[in-house]
């Protein structure tokens, strides 16, 4: 292993540790909102709190069962894709648009709403040149409040009905959406975004600034930039423009919530949005920070830490596998890059191996790091162009999120995710050795084990279905960037991206097209409500059932052999589902690149 | 499940959105704004560089050099297609690559860029290309170059513009940034600043 090689893998693990070292305080401090006994934080924001209780005229202990609750996270969820809609549709005519944006096409409007109610933040056009500051800041940016406080609510409702003694109750969904957000979100936001501003992310109202060009360019009648000498050159362009916004604000949210969808197009590469390597630390740690803090709440909500630390593990090993696979294919650089040694790619006073699509300020550990965890994490952003990426590269963002937001996933649904895929193990390691399986003093029954399997599923079907969508319409109706395997790749990745509500893209594929905005923004919606669904049916399955004593024979969920089992099953259904798909993308285009 | 559970739910998420809207699209925005500007005036606003009243960037946005007497940097994928001034003048923006680094046309493309930039250094002779001047960054307007990537520049940059190899390379140390804590990010060069203290703007 090379030395730059091992020095990216040492951050990433300081990365880790930094994460977990942070997360386990911050997941107490969740349990404690959550269930309503935060004194200190109740003393700022409880007037807030109460005050919102009012307007909604919601009784914070008036506890749902789960068919109450699906039906409140569906009509919300609803709610916010219809007036992120409006709002998207009719931005033209609204304030706050001194660039004078019109308004969206419906197509492209319904993808965006459903893409940022859902929490994955897919984007089918650039922010900063199609989308008014209203839009950003009080649509785009409201939603990434609004999705993860959703997915976490989820999470609470699911971790009271493993804990529940027999009542079938899950709690409030709006008590917990508005503590959350309140207590938790809003907070770290506001710090995180001040943090940011300092390090030169912009936060103004003021319009996009116009600026002079050093070396006026030539272009020819579309705009695209030709030699000063070409004959098609039909103009000289001396200025340039530099867009700007209440970039800090929405960019601290969009990383702490595992959102991802940037101001700009560039998403985090773009140095408005991440200015410096300290600016870099601070957005790749947000990426982690409330999938690793719902793990551990886990733990503290049935009130045996061991069994979030357990979980905790399983999520660690296998990003440390991706991360390790993608750290060292991106130090390599391709033969297409290197041309025989007359391009350097060596670390001498410069970041070595491939930088094609990577920032200079980054550099391939920063960028290799931060695409590991975008992509464990439901989040998507990215601090690179995922395209860019070596074939190898480009895989391991595709496993993470087609492991079905396991590996740390969106905030709540990943947790939900993971207690899924617990629960299937602890079926299957009961039956190879005879015994009735329960989990946590809870038995799993028929009823259960319908509601993990297909949570479990669900993203895998919702995402080869769409993939065989996209690859079936006609020509031309899917605008691939590229041809045969690296162009399938984009098609894949897309339905993965949307199915497994990441929302990062191989962007060679030029995803503003009617089919492809349609295809997707269903694949959106059936990969969030879906699992969310059998969470909740999970949780009021198991709320009604009464805790049993745990037996000298039962299964222990806290122990490295259950981590163990938990790790082959996740690494099984997800190879089983996803391979053949991956064999014909960037498998087969690395192994083109040896040919 | 009851019609009017749903109606309920309904009307309560569309009155949670509202004052969601209110205080997390209007308020929240509005205060970091009130913060930061006062604050850090300089980062908030875009970290414009201007003199005697003309902006000549961001020294977070990069642009397109290819000046003999100019330090350059990574190749940009710009257009003049997406933004136009008030007037209908047409301004420079830019996009990233989105190209497959295992593609044949990446390697057309990096084999190009490399005649290119060895046909501008005549000085280096064979010495390897270092690769952020024949790589389009994730951006398209990476503000920075590598050390490496300035040093291979030195020599045409000081014939071209009449000084000797020290002062362009005083100017670049001036405009570097070392990596945090000498461990996180990279090192690098300000292109930009650079060209305008080449100029004598700066």
């Amino acid at each position: 292993m090379s030395a730059e090689v091992s020095a990216a893998l040492f951050t990433a693990a300081a990365y880790g540790a930094l994460l977990v070292a942070c997360a386990v305080p911050l997941s107490g401090y969740l349990v404690n909102v959550m269930e309503g006994r935060q004194a200190r934080a109740r003393r700022i924001v409880g007037p807030v709190e109460r005050g919102a209780f009012r307007l909604l005229r919601v009784n914070p202990d008036d506890s749902m069962g789960w068919k109450r609750y699906l039906v409140c996270v569906v009509a919300f969820t609803g709610v916010s894709i219809a007036g992120l809609f409006v709002l998207l549709v009719a931005q033209g005519a609204l304030p706050a648009n001194p660039e004078g944006f019109g308004g969206l096409p419906a197509d492209t409007a319904l993808n965006m709403a459903v893409s940022f109610a859902t929490n994955t933040d897919w984007q089918a056009v650039a922010g900063e040149s199609h989308l008014s500051y209203l839009s950003q800041a009080a649509g785009l940016a409201v939603q990434n409040f609004l999705s993860p406080a959703v997915g976490i609510a989820v999470a609470f409702a699911l971790m009271r009905g493993l804990w529940s003694a027999g009542d079938g109750r899950l709690g409030n969904f709006f008590a917990d959406v508005v503590r959350v957000t309140l207590c938790v979100l809003l907070p770290l936001s506001l710090v995180l975004s001040i943090a940011l501003a300092s390090q030169g992310v912009p936060q103004t109202f003021q319009g996009y600034e116009t600026v002079q060009l050093l070396e006026p360019v030539a272009v020819d009648e579309a705009g695209t930039v030709v030699a000063a000498d070409d004959p098609a050159a039909v103009e000289e362009v001396t200025e340039a423009v530099v867009p700007l916004g209440p970039q800090a604000s929405q960019v601290a949210i969009k990383q702490l919530g595992t959102n991802g969808g940037g101001f700009n197009g560039a998403n985090s590469a773009s140095a408005l949005e991440n200015p410096t390597p300290l600016a870099n630390l601070l957005e790749c740690l947000a990426i982690l920070l409330l999938p690793f803090t719902l793990i551990l709440s886990f733990g503290r909500m049935v009130a045996d830490r061991r069994q979030g630390r357990a979980l905790l593990a399983c999520v660690l090993i296998l990003l440390a596998a991706g991360t390790a696979v993608l750290v060292g294919a991106e130090f390599q650089a391709t033969p297409q890059l290197s041309q025989d040694g007359a391009v350097y790619t060596g670390s001498l006073s410069q970041a070595a191996g491939n930088m094609e699509g990577k920032e200079c300020r980054i550099g391939t550990a920063g960028s290799a790091i931060w695409t590991a965890f975008t992509t464990a994490a439901a989040n998507g952003s990215t601090n690179a162009s995922l395209e860019g990426l070596t074939p190898i590269g480009t895989l391991v963002p595709l496993v993470f999120m087609g492991l079905g937001e396991v590996v740390g996933g969106g905030a709540g649904t990943g947790l939900a995710a993971l207690v899924g895929f617990a629960v299937l193990t602890v079926f299957i390691a009961s039956l190879m050795v005879g015994r009735t399986p329960e989990y946590l003093g809870k038995k799993i029954g028929p009823t259960e084990m319908r509601a993990a399997v297909v949570m479990v599923t669900a993203p895998a079907l919702v995402i080869l279905l769409a993939a065989a969508g996209l690859c079936l319409a006609p020509a031309g109706a899917v605008p691939v960037g590229e041809g045969g395997p690296a162009g399938f790749a984009e098609v894949l990745y897309a339905a993965v991206s949307a199915g497994a509500n990441n929302g990062s893209a191989l962007a060679g594929l030029d995803a503003d097209a009617p089919l492809v905005n349609i295809v997707l923004a269903g694949a959106m919606v059936a990969g969030r409500l879906i699992p969310v669904a059998c969470a909740l049916g999970l949780a009021g399955s198991l709320a009604r059932r009464e805790p049993v004593a745990a037996g000298p024979g039962s299964l222990s969920t806290a122990s490295p052999l259950f981590v163990f089992l938990l790790l082959m099953i996740i690494v099984l259904v997800g190879a089983l589902t996803l391979l053949p798909a991956l064999a014909l993308g960037p498998l087969a285009e690395q192994l083109g690149t040896l040919a | 499940m009851h019609g009017n559970q749903w109606v309920r739910a309904i009307l309560r998420s569309a009155v949670l959105l509202l004052a969601a809207t209110a205080l997390l699209g209007v308020l929240y925005p509005l205060a970091v704004c009130a913060v930061a500007t006062a604050a850090f005036p300089a980062q908030a606003t875009g970290s414009l560089i201007a003199v005697d009243g003309v902006t000549y960037g961001s020294a977070l946005v990069g642009q397109p050099f290819r000046e003999p007497g100019h330090l350059w940097g990574r190749p940009t994928v710009a257009d003049a297609s997406t933004f136009t001034t008030e007037d209908g003048e047409r301004l420079l923006w830019y996009g990233p690559e989105n190209l497959s680094p295992a593609s044949d046309e990446f390697a057309e493309r990096v084999a190009a860029r490399v005649e290119a930039v060895r046909a501008a250094h005549p000085d280096q002779g064979d010495t390897p290309v270092p690769s952020e001047l024949v790589t389009v960054s994730g951006s398209g307007f990476d503000p920075h170059i590598s050390p490496a990537a300035a040093e291979y520049q030195v020599g045409r940059v000081a014939v071209a513009c009449g000084r000797t190899e020290e002062e362009v390379r005083a100017i670049i140390r001036q405009c570097t940034e070392r990596p945090l804590l000498g461990a996180i990010g990279e090192a690098r060069v300000n292109v930009l600043k650079v060209n305008l203290m080449l100029d004598g703007i700066l």
